[in-house]
């Protein structure tokens, strides 16, 4: 089983806290000014270009067309946002993302802690190869197993839904989240649940009791990454949706154009901002959640 | 839009999610809203598959379902369903193949596919239905003959007919002293006259290949006649032939010139619209789709006036002449002859009769079909087009017309590597060429 | 004791959903999507059985050939700069930033979440020439540089993909690296620190081999992301010019889906399945006795 141990992307594991003695000493060495610099000029290059699109959301097209790109824009008005919004339908985009990635995301969560648990906490014969098969998939593009998929999905009378999409993401997910959950289960100390077994508890009790809430903040990072990916996919819901009610944000920017291919380069970068601002504010709880896993460390290794 | 749909396709509950996934997988689930056809063989809606990208298409359809056909609309409701263009060719190969394709559908961008949904039996014969409907009259015969031309028959609605040919700046031509050109050495001296003034001589999208490609065929239609890219379709000719060759090393060295202006690759069509529009170039070939934007105050800060039209210019020697022009009827859309019922056939019976003068009236484009009612106040521009239609006598095609998808896909890919110099003429014929053959 | 910890119907139950749902949508369309090569046709024109014709078509195909080159330097040339740049950020929030490491790494992370496609859009923008210059170009021109048509050579274009990947990725590996640094025990770097190691050489002697194996982690993990690379190269250069940045996963997804040939698509996925198989296999391989060295 050494083989899991390469895998772990642990995040949660110690807490920075015990870190912050040893790194006030070591940074003495670096002077401090030439890391300020380089600080401030990372967060320029992040972020300058956030900025940037904040402020073309706010320019005409013919701005956009004719004057330079660091120019302000003329005007603050929301014109672009109403644009985006009503003729370039970003809201339901943002409603079939998010309708496709919760309960992708959920499904992934709670298969994939289970099949954790099952893979690295019980003992039975054949479990090593079973993580091996999950194994594989991780590295099978998806590219493998989309027309096989596409015919399938035809065939049950699935096109034309979000279930293609839930299905394949829940799928395409698991075998990661499998895989870092074992890991994390590896990191539980047997004895617990050895005790649980002989305190009478039953396997599905103690996966239940203690199993899932001593990993839950590492549910948090796989679910903040898994989230990453489904959101970000565009491979799968170009693949899979066709009609414009159905499209998720991905495809709904890429398809945001006008006839012949020109592009309405102003509410575009309006929808851009709207999804930045939303998933901003996703991210800004997400991730709190995770450092807050981080700080109570209470998975140990 | 389609509020049932998503619903169903989402329920909450994890117990729902979990059954129903096991289910469909075991292959026992149905009742999904692909299907558009009923067990009579006929469609319960009058649905229309197309590119996302086609407005008009839409609107126009949209407008006649309230208006002039609304009673065909009671009885079998309009239903737009569209589809990136990158997923279209895909979407009409699965529903195709389960005969579930709606009442109309674009059939793609490429007439070779659209030719091969007619074998496999997907579309109507329309000679024959409309012909039976009594109204085949209600199509203009220039507009049939380029159907029957690119589709080998009546196979498709000419919600659109476009020519193509070269716009111009008449400003910036009578500035520098420029006469409309005759041939391609005038033509090619005008671009120059142009760059010295430090204007772009030719707005064109490399981003999108095509604009650029056409200039390729329109040569080859001008060098060697009309039979030109058939030839090569037929095998009897391939591109890789140095007359071939010679036509896209005549719009490689307009590119090497410069007078595609900088970074033609990552012009999209808009910027290329907007830079003729804006007096930044002098000339822009296009086909006359291009009118919406030229009939748009807010996008035409040249004005109306100043826009003056000629058809790509002859090539000295060449077998070609400048009256025959590049014709096409936009975005094919086909008729189902699995969906086809009767009331489809009264829509259709609707559509031939009033689509012309909507489509003239309200949006100012030109379709295939008759004008029937009086049209007033019809834009100059759009005026012009007509009477060169009409006095058009033959036609010919766009460079990729006769290709399949994979050789059209690597002809627009590479036309902006071929005028940036990336490619040359003779790299760039071989590997359309390549892709002509393994088709 | 280990009786109930092997009670099967909770092994059923447990694993069963995962297993079910993994074996259905991807094990068995893999093994379909195998079948698939050795056919030719689509779904509406039907399908011929040809045998290994497909396999043998990749021989005689340029088009394989650039998309493979273009996918394994593009793998190696993210990975290297995301993993690295990524380490660099994860040893500045440890050492040098300390508290101050919370928003910096919430802002640099923060790039990963936005839509790849908006980011494509950003990038295009950022980089054009025309219509008008974009940013980096004026920038170019304020130092007396003349603009350069960066999407108009394949050289040029591959060079922005790898910086918008790069840009909106490293804070991502800076996190995943910087786990892994909190993870290393403080006595270990304490005495180390006893023994005269300081700065530099102990990040050489001690930081760094105690977190190469979350640093393989993350060079499995890039390698497997990037050689699978799609949306991004999709919405910036949609592989121009001509096909020159064509990865294998967008040749395989315009040879199933805009050519209709769903046979030879699958035998570009099968190529492409092999490869990612393979590096991954070799990485494991030829490091897996570091690593439990390392790891002890």
């Amino acid at each position: 089983m050494s083989a899991t141990k390469t895998f772990t992307v642990d995040a949660t594991a110690r807490t920075p806290r015990a870190v912050t003695a040893r790194t006030r000493r070591i940074s003495k060495i670096l002077r401090a000014l030439p890391v300020r610099i380089l600080v401030a000029v990372l967060l320029v290059i992040e972020i300058y270009p956030l900025v940037w699109l904040v402020l073309g959301s706010f320019k005409t097209q013919n701005e956009f067309l004719t004057e330079p790109s660091w120019a302000l824009p003329s005007q603050v008005n929301f014109d672009n946002y109403v644009a985006a919004w009503t003729e370039g339908d970003v809201g339901s985009y943002i409603r079939t993302s998010l309708l496709a990635t919760v309960p992708s995301l959920a499904l992934i969560i709670v298969f994939g802690v289970a099949a954790g648990f099952a893979l690295e906490v019980l003992v039975w014969k054949g479990r090593n190869q079973v993580l091996l098969a999950f194994l594989v998939g991780i590295m099978v593009p998806g590219q493998m197993i989309l027309l096989p998929l596409f015919t399938a999905y035809f065939e049950l009378g699935l096109a034309g839904t979000l279930w293609p999409l839930i299905i394949t993401y829940t799928a395409t997910g698991l075998p990661l989240t499998v895989f870092m959950m074992a890991t994390y289960f590896r990191a539980v100390p047997r004895e617990v649940f050895e005790a649980a077994a002989l305190d009478g508890a039953s396997v599905l009790r103690s996966f239940w009791s203690i199993g899932f809430p001593m990993v839950r903040n590492a549910v948090f990072t796989v679910a903040l990454v898994q989230f990453f990916f489904i959101w970000n996919d565009l491979l799968i819901a170009l693949t899979f949706i066709t009609g414009r009610d159905l499209r998720t944000i991905q495809v709904g920017l890429l398809t945001f154009s006008g006839e012949f291919g020109q592009t309405a380069y102003g509410p575009l970068f309006a929808a851009i901002c709207i999804n930045v601002l939303g998933v901003l504010v996703l991210y800004l709880f997400l991730n709190q959640r995770v450092m807050k896993g981080l700080t109570a460390g209470s998975v140990k290794g | 839009m389609d509020n049932r749909r998503t619903r169903r396709s989402w329920r909450p509950g994890m117990t729902a999610a979990v059954a129903t996934i096991v289910v469909a997988l075991a292959g026992c689930a149905g009742g999904g809203s692909g299907s558009a056809a009923d067990s009579n063989g006929g469609v319960d809606s009058f649905g229309l598959l197309i590119n996302d990208d086609n407005q008009i298409v839409q609107d126009a359809l949209t407008s006649l379902s309230e208006n002039a056909c609304s009673a065909e609309n009671g009885a079998l409701p309009l239903e737009i369903e569209t589809t990136p263009q990158s997923g279209l060719d895909q979407q009409l190969q699965l529903r195709g193949g389960q005969d579930a394709l709606p009442a109309q559908f674009a059939a793609s961008g490429s007439p070779v596919v659209t030719k091969q949904l007619d074998e496999a039996g997907q579309t109507l014969d329309l000679e024959q239905a409309l012909t039976d409907l009594g109204v085949r009259d209600g199509i203009e015969p220039a507009a049939i003959s380029t159907i029957e031309n690119l589709y080998g028959g009546l196979i498709v609605l000419p919600y659109q007919f476009n020519i193509e040919g070269v716009w111009y700046n008449k400003e910036l031509f009578a500035e520098n002293g420029i006469d409309v050109p005759a041939t391609w050495s005038e033509f090619v001296d005008a671009a120059a006259t142009l760059d010295a003034a430090g204007v772009t001589a030719l707005s064109a999208s490399g981003e999108q290949g095509w604009p650029i490609t056409r200039l390729v065929s329109g040569y080859l239609y001008r060098e060697l006649g009309p039979d030109a890219l058939q030839e090569v379709a037929d095998g009897e000719a391939k591109l890789t032939d140095p007359e071939y060759v010679a036509a896209a090393q005549a719009i490689a060295d307009l590119g090497a010139a410069g007078y595609f202006g900088e970074g033609v690759g990552s012009i999209d069509y808009d910027t290329s619209v907007a830079q003729f529009l804006t007096g930044e170039a002098g000339m822009f070939y296009m086909g006359s789709w291009a009118l919406g934007a030229f009939n748009d105050p807010a996008q035409n800060q040249i004005g109306e006036d100043n826009i003056g039209f000629f058809p790509l210019p002859e090539v000295e020697g060449g077998a070609g002449t400048a009256d025959q022009i590049p014709a096409n009827v936009g975005l094919p859309i086909a008729v189902s002859a699995n969906g086809y019922n009767e009331e489809v056939g009264a829509w259709l019976g609707c559509i031939v009769d009033n689509y012309g003068s909507t489509s003239l009236g309200e949006q100012g484009t030109i379709s295939g079909f008759t004008v029937n009612d009086e049209v007033s106040g019809v834009p100059p521009l759009t005026e012009l087009v007509q009477d060169t239609i009409s006095s058009t006598t033959e036609s010919t095609l766009w460079f990729e017309a006769l290709f399949g998808a994979k050789a059209t896909t690597t002809s627009q890919q590479n036309a902006a590597p071929l005028v940036t110099g990336a490619l040359s003429a003779e790299e760039f014929m071989a590997k359309v060429q390549a892709d002509l053959d393994s088709e | 004791m280990h009786n109930v910890l092997g009670d099967r119907k909770a092994i059923a139950i447990l694993l069963g959903p995962a297993l079910l749902v993994y074996t259905l949508v991807m094990l068995a369309p893999v093994l379909w999507s195998l079948a698939l090569t050795l056919f030719d046709g689509n779904a509406l024109f039907g399908f011929e059985y040809v045998g290994f014709d497909n396999i043998a078509a990749l021989a005689g195909d340029p088009r394989i050939l650039s998309a493979l080159g273009f996918t394994i330097r593009y793998a190696i040339v993210i990975t290297v700069g995301q993993v690295l740049l990524g380490y660099l950020l994860s040893l500045l929030y440890v050492f040098a930033l300390r508290r101050a490491s919370v928003i910096v790494r919430t802002l640099v992370f923060f790039p990963v979440v936005l839509p790849t496609v908006a980011v494509a859009l950003m990038f295009q923008q950022l980089f054009a020439i025309a219509p008008r210059d974009g940013l980096v170009n004026e920038l170019l021109n304020v130092f007396g540089i003349a603009s350069v048509d960066w999407f108009g050579s394949p050289e040029t274009a591959f060079w922005v993909i790898v910086i918008m990947d790069i840009w909106r990725s490293m804070g991502f590996y800076a996190v995943l690296l910087y786990a892994g640094l909190v993870d290393i025990p403080e006595d270990v770097i304490e005495s180390a620190r006893l023994d005269g190691a300081s700065g530099w050489r102990l990040v050489r002697h001690i930081v760094l081999p105690l977190s190469l194996p979350v640093l393989l982690s993350s060079v499995i993990f890039s390698i497997n992301g990037t050689l699978k690379v799609f949306d991004s190269v999709l919405a910036l250069t949609n592989g121009g010019p001509g096909d020159s940045t064509t990865p294998l996963t967008l040749y395989m997804f315009q040879t199933s889906f805009t050519y209709g040939e769903y046979g030879y698509g699958s035998t570009i996925a099968l190529v492409l399945t092999v490869l990612c198989l393979g590096v991954t296999l070799l990485i494991f391989r030829s490091s897996r006795d570091d690593i439990t060295k390392a790891a002890r």
